[in-house]
């Protein structure tokens, strides 16, 4: 049993099937929706992670997104995507105790030991001005099952061998969310960058990262003040903002 | 077509000297390979396929534009990222160079930490300059693209 407080404006929106969660989000947002709307589909016939990769979505996994609407200009708005890391992870420890606690792996992904359990996707519109129009949080949980497939190393609660059912779990998540949100409107990224530090997978250790003009080599050292990595390479330390992490070979 | 390295300190030199000369393109061939370097809206071309790596890194796309934003119709980045010009990689592109574009249409998305953050068009109009490509990174407040 969970007990949990949503923020007072929550509105869910249960689909039994939608193609995407967060297409059907933004076209909320974009006309409109409220903060803490919650769009939740029991299945997405189109999951998608970043950049039209597809994310495997049958009946049995949590997907859902979320709108929000801080103030503010879009400039910092990718911290955002740490403070939702540590609310999937927090979910995950309120509604399954006995499961190793998991790890954050740079920016956004959910592992259990070392399997991703868990993907984000945050996508925000902002305005001429600069300012943030809205931010729709994606998340998606390996409940019931996982895409297996050659070169994908993932899991699912059930696998873990912990019985969650996708309900309560997306009732944690909503509530960790709205806290961690308060917390980084209140006293900004630090806090957050802490927590997430505390849970990072890889840091300390040397990885390799793909990013859209290279590949580099170097260890996972420190997360600026905005949440990108300082990788320590063999030419001095880079400040990386785009990328996927992988962990180097012994 | 034979491989060569990409030399980086050769493209960095080029690209620095591009930013003292304020020209738009310097090309410099040696043996058989040629190398362009090309200020924003022009692309950074060579003879062999350019292999992903470090030198690539830094790209010589990414010398700052003249352009300050103050140009009316422009478009800015509202954060550090990388730009994407296409939702995905096979899709074709949210605009192109020339297109009639309306107000509050995705030109693109700049991309951060896994953030994606949709540019809009500012006003109704046309495309008139696209200043940078997929996968370019970007800087708070540089001019992406400019609409006539």
């Amino acid at each position: 049993m969970i007990d949990v407080a949503l923020p007072a404006d929550c509105r869910i929106v249960a689909l039994d099937s939608i193609a995407s969660t967060n297409d059907e989000a933004k076209t909320l947002a974009a006309a409109g929706a409220a903060p803490w709307t919650v769009v939740w589909g029991r299945e997405q016939t189109k999951g998608r992670g970043r950049q039209g990769h597809d994310w495997a979505s049958p009946v049995g996994n949590l997907y859902m997104s979320i709108i929000l609407r801080p103030a503010g200009p879009a400039t910092r708005i990718m911290q955002l995507g740490f403070a939702t890391g540590l609310a999937v992870a927090d979910g995950i420890a309120a509604c399954a105790p006995a499961l190793p606690a998991v790890a954050l792996k740079w920016p956004n992904d959910v592992l259990l030991e070392g399997r991703k359990l868990s993907g984000i996707l945050l996508e925000s519109a902002s305005e001429a001005g600069g300012s943030l129009a809205w931010l729709v949080v994606g998340i998606g949980v390996n409940v019931a099952s996982h895409p297996d497939r050659p070169g994908l190393v993932a899991t699912s609660l059930h696998a873990a061998g912990a019985a969650v059912e996708v309900e309560t779990l997306l009732y944690a998540i909503v509530a960790r969310q709205a806290t961690w949100l308060d917390r980084w409107q209140r006293e900004g990224f630090a806090p957050v960058r802490q927590a997430w530090l505390s849970r990072a997978a890889n840091l300390g250790s040397d990885v390799v990262v793909r990013t859209p003009s290279g590949e580099l080599r170097g260890r996972f050292v420190d997360l600026d003040g905005d949440g990108a990595m300082l990788l320590d390479t063999v030419e001095g330390r880079r400040v990386i903002n785009s990328g996927d992490v992988f962990p180097a070979a012994a | 077509m034979a491989k060569f390295d990409v030399d980086g300190d050769l493209v960095r030199k080029l690209a620095s000297l591009l930013e003292e000369t304020g020209l738009g393109e310097i090309e410099f061939e040696i043996e058989n390979c040629r190398i362009r370097v090309a200020r924003p809206g022009a692309t950074v071309s060579a003879v062999a396929p350019v292999p992903a790596g470090p030198a690539a890194v830094a790209d010589p796309v990414a010398a700052p534009t003249p352009k300050d934003g103050s140009e009316p119709g422009s478009v800015t980045s509202p954060m550090v990222g990388t730009i994407y010009l296409s939702p995905a990689p096979d899709e074709p592109p949210f605009a192109r160079l020339g297109d009639a574009v309306a107000a509050g249409q995705t030109l693109m998305l700049v991309e951060a930490m896994k953030t994606f953050n949709e540019i809009k068009a500012t006003k109704a109009g046309t495309l008139k300059e696209l200043l940078v490509e997929s996968g370019q990174p970007v800087e708070y407040g540089e001019v992406l693209a400019i609409i006539g």
